[in-house]
């Protein structure tokens, strides 16, 4: 029975099946803001769910000269590697199917890994626009990178824990956004970074390097990567959401912040124009960096005097 | 100084090469010199800083003769100076200016694929225009071509293009086009890159190429009108006019008042379009699709003019030969000035847009810097030549048809940077605007074309107008026939290119498109001139053989 209920968990609900229709709602919700801010209609509700499955219908088309374990491999990494950080992530606001101290550190490698497989994608097509779009999502990789960790860490330094499900408790009666409002407008930025969304969409600039890493990705390879992209939206979201917007504490609690910090999201996609590489790494290591150290700084040196 | 003076003094600085002098109209010189001496002539002119050069024509004088003449067009003002250099078809020899006057080059190319002239000097043997299965020594252009003389040649690829891939280390080349997201037209560009910095650049147009020089030549006069009309979908109204005023000049007719004032009116709403058009292409090159949405959405008020006015969208065909097809009424006028006041706002708007918005100004300011004198040496026309402070604007130096009653001001910034050019286009608008407001309400009253005849006079002209992308240089031959002997059509976006792959070097990829898209190419405008047979197709179309397919598809 509880194999049963574990399984239920890992592949349907909250994990799982569920959790890639969920991602893919999200993705909906952000392409009809984004398109409704530009004054366009937008696409229909089940656009992206439509995208997967003829994705999945297409034949994949494998350049000669890759190596074709890499080749076929990464995108099931990616999305593996997406779907296991949801483990530990309270989903739907929900407990984490699983829990263990330091999961936290563990959630944001795993989230790194859809990003690695997609710079490794890159390198292995060896087409010009991917290895230059491989090239810049590494770079991205490494400008937003840290900045996001270090944003995480401020709620687990005042919560003293580094367990997700042990901060989402303590920050239920805590609205961090209020005390570390550098932390989460990097948090939330640094978001946006890892899903490679405008205004760091320099990787993927159509204009420039046509899709990037990705270009020579067709039907199932390209689905899954993008559906792990929608997946860490999900779990990038909720665990935003969770750290610093009073915690998670049930599904209206999830549906209401995630929902909220996407239009806030959507609305910057809208406002801003892609930063060019150099522009984006600046930004990271001239100001987000800096200005998140400082607030850890500052919390050290509270905790360390009130203690 | 007046014409006279001007072209005196042209005369005079040309006098130790004058072999033979003409004046064909009361604004032009021609000075006939021998090819020995072009060099030092062009130096001559452009030491005295005499006008600027504006286009090269290649003439075929036709078998009987067996010779060519190359025209090279200086234009100072309203005077224009050609210097006429008359060669034998067998050794059409010249010296190259390139190095004197950078744009010259893509003159010389096009003047060596289309006509066989060989320039010694210019060291580019690569195609620019023709494909390069085009056999070799066959030039399109000439008086004795056919189309069977263009089987393309066995074993060769219409694009043979260097697939260099990685050339070594970090060093790649980035193809953009003829198919690529960045440009929805079809140029061909290479980027050498060392990692992100752009190393080299080259260029290749003529992917579609559609014969109009030629198809010209076998049209009457009213055909070639609406031929004229589709060399660009953009600012096709000014083709058409460029044409029509040359024609009119030639047979010496002048449209009436009310003709000329609705052409600047229907050039105006052309204006507004194609540069709220553009404003949207570089925002998306840029990253920022949102302005590329709104300007796109409103640049529909402006098409809804153009429909209402002349009934089209595209090729709004408002131009006869001798006047214009279309009057504005009092309805019209109404739905002009309350168009023209919303898009007044949107346009105030998008000026503050992209002078204040940090982000995009982060991708435009300072960026493909344009100096002065760097402009002056490019040859740079249009907007992009005002963006860098040199006032290159026909209707303000050169005024023709209602430009004399209704003038405009030429708007210049200085920085010659992008945002330089984003803020001229839009402030060009505004002048626009006010322009277009006063002629609706001062419409001069009166027939709204003359009779033209059908046989236009022997004799050549030169008629130069402003395009929304600079200035359109049309040459016409006419030899008294009902056809056109040779028109010659150099459009603002070939004098434009040799900035773009100037500045590209030493930049960011991620600028290249920006770069591109801030000269506003027109490759519509670039391609002009050739049929040919397809490899793996036996047969070449005939026009009858077209406009049936063109029937049957649309019957569908």
């Amino acid at each position: 029975m509880n194999t049963f209920t574990s399984l239920i968990t890992l592949l349907i609900f909250p994990a799982g099946l569920s959790l890639v229709l969920v991602g893919m709602f999200y993705e909906w919700v952000d392409r009809k803001l984004v398109a409704r801010f530009q004054n366009r209609v937008g696409p229909r509700w089940f656009q992206p769910f439509a995208d997967a499955l003829k994705l999945f219908a297409k034949e994949q088309i494998r350049p000669a000269i890759v190596n074709p374990y890499l080749f076929f491999g990464l995108p099931v990494a990616a999305l593996a590697g997406a779907l296991t950080a949801a483990l530990y992530v309270p989903l739907m606001g929900l407990s984490p199917a699983s829990s263990f101290p330091g999961d936290l550190i563990v959630t944001i490698y795993l989230l790194s890994l859809p990003t690695m497989c997609v710079g490794l994608a890159g390198w292995n097509t060896s087409g010009r626009f991917s290895l230059i779009g491989a090239t810049r999502t590494l770079t991205q990789l490494f400008a937003y990178e840290a900045p996001f960790l270090l944003a995480m860490l401020g709620p687990a330094l005042v919560a003293g824990s580094w367990q997700i499900n042990t901060i989402n408790r303590f920050t239920q009666d805590h609205w961090l956004i209020l005390t570390q409002p550098v932390g989460f407008i990097v948090a939330l930025i640094g978001l946006m970074g890892k899903l490679e969304l405008p205004p760091f969409d320099a990787p993927e600039a159509e204009t420039e390097i046509v899709a990037g890493a990705l270009t020579e990705y067709s039907g199932r390879g390209l689905a899954m990567f993008k559906i792990s992209r929608s997946v860490e939206l999900i779990i990038g979201l909720s665990l935003v959401s969770s750290f610093y917007l009073g915690g998670l504490n049930g599904i209206p609690s999830f549906l209401f912040k995630s929902l909220a910090l996407l239009l806030v999201m959507s609305v910057l996609q809208v406002l801003l124009t892609r930063l060019r590489i150099d522009q984006t790494v600046g930004l990271w290591w001239r100001f987000g960096a800096i200005l998140v150290l400082a607030q850890l700084l500052v919390m050290i040196l509270w905790k360390g005097l009130a203690l | 100084m007046n014409i006279e003076q001007l072209l005196a003094q042209a005369e005079q600085l040309l006098a130790p090469w004058n072999k033979e002098t003409i004046h064909p109209e009361s604004n032009r010189l021609d000075v006939v010199i021998i090819a020995d001496d072009l060099r030092a002539a062009v130096n001559a002119l452009h030491d005295a800083h005499w006008g600027y050069l504006s286009a090269i024509t290649g003439l075929d004088l036709g078998p009987a003769s067996a010779q060519m003449e190359a025209l090279y067009h200086f234009c100072s003002g309203l005077a224009i100076t050609s210097l006429r250099v008359r060669l034998p078809h067998d050794n059409a020899s010249l010296p190259s200016i390139a190095d004197i006057l950078p744009p010259a080059s893509f003159f010389e190319r096009e003047m060596q694929e289309m006509l066989g002239f060989k320039f010694s000097g210019l060291n580019i043997s690569e195609r620019l225009f023709l494909p390069d299965d085009w056999p070799e020594d066959v030039y399109p252009m000439r008086a004795n071509f056919t189309l069977d003389q263009a089987a393309p040649v066995a074993g060769r690829h219409a694009d043979e293009l260097p697939e260099q891939g990685v050339v070594g280390g970090n060093t790649f080349v980035i193809p953009i086009g003829p198919q690529h997201p960045a440009l929805k037209e079809p140029g061909h560009f290479e980027f050498t890159v060392d990692g992100e910095i752009v190393t080299a650049a080259r260029m290749r147009l003529g992917y579609a190429h559609r014969g109009i020089e030629k198809a010209a030549e076998s049209r009457n006069w009213i055909q070639n009108l609406y031929l004229f009309e589709r060399v660009c979908g953009i600012c096709s109204h000014t083709h058409a006019l460029a044409y029509s005023l040359g024609v009119e000049k030639l047979a010496q007719v002048e449209a009436p008042p009310r003709a000329q004032a609705i052409r600047e009116l229907v050039a105006g709403l052309e204006r507004v379009h194609s540069h709220l058009l553009w404003l949207g292409v570089a925002a998306h090159e840029a990253g920022f699709d949102t302005l590329f949405m709104y300007s796109w959405r409103d640049r529909e008020t402006v098409m809804n003019l153009l429909e209402q006015i002349t009934g089209n969208r595209v090729n709004y065909s408002a131009n006869l030969l001798g006047g214009v097809k279309c009057d504005i009424g009092p309805e019209q006028a109404k739905a002009i000035k309350e168009g023209l006041n919303y898009l007044e706002t949107r346009i105030r708007h998008y000026l503050e847009v992209v002078t204040t918005d940090v982000m995009f100004l982060n991708r435009t300011r300072g960026i493909g810097t344009i100096s002065y004198d760097e402009a002056v040496k490019f040859g740079l026309l249009g907007p992009t030549a005002r963006a860098s402070g040199l006032v290159r604007d026909v209707r303000v130096e050169a005024p023709y048809g209602a430009y004399t009653h209704f003038p405009v001001s030429a708007v210049t910034e200085t920085n010659g940077d992008l945002e330089a050019r984003c803020e001229v286009r839009l402030k060009e608008l505004l002048v626009s605007c006010f322009t277009m407001r006063t002629i609706v309400d001062n419409l001069p009253e009166g027939p709204l074309t003359v009779r033209m005849p059908r046989k236009i006079p022997a004799g050549e002209t030169v008629s130069r107008i402003e395009a929304p992308r600079g200035e359109l240089f049309y040459f016409i031959k006419s030899n008294g026939g009902e056809t056109p002997a040779r028109v010659h059509i150099r459009t603002p976006s070939l004098c434009n290119w040799v900035s773009v792959l100037e500045k590209a070097v030493g930049r960011q990829l991620a600028d290249i498109p920006m770069l591109i898209a801030g000269m506003d190419p027109c490759f519509s405008c670039n391609d002009r001139v050739v049929t040919l047979k397809r490899p793996g197709s036996n047969e070449n179309w005939s026009w009858k053989q077209l406009r049936e397919y063109g029937i049957e598809y649309y019957k569908r």
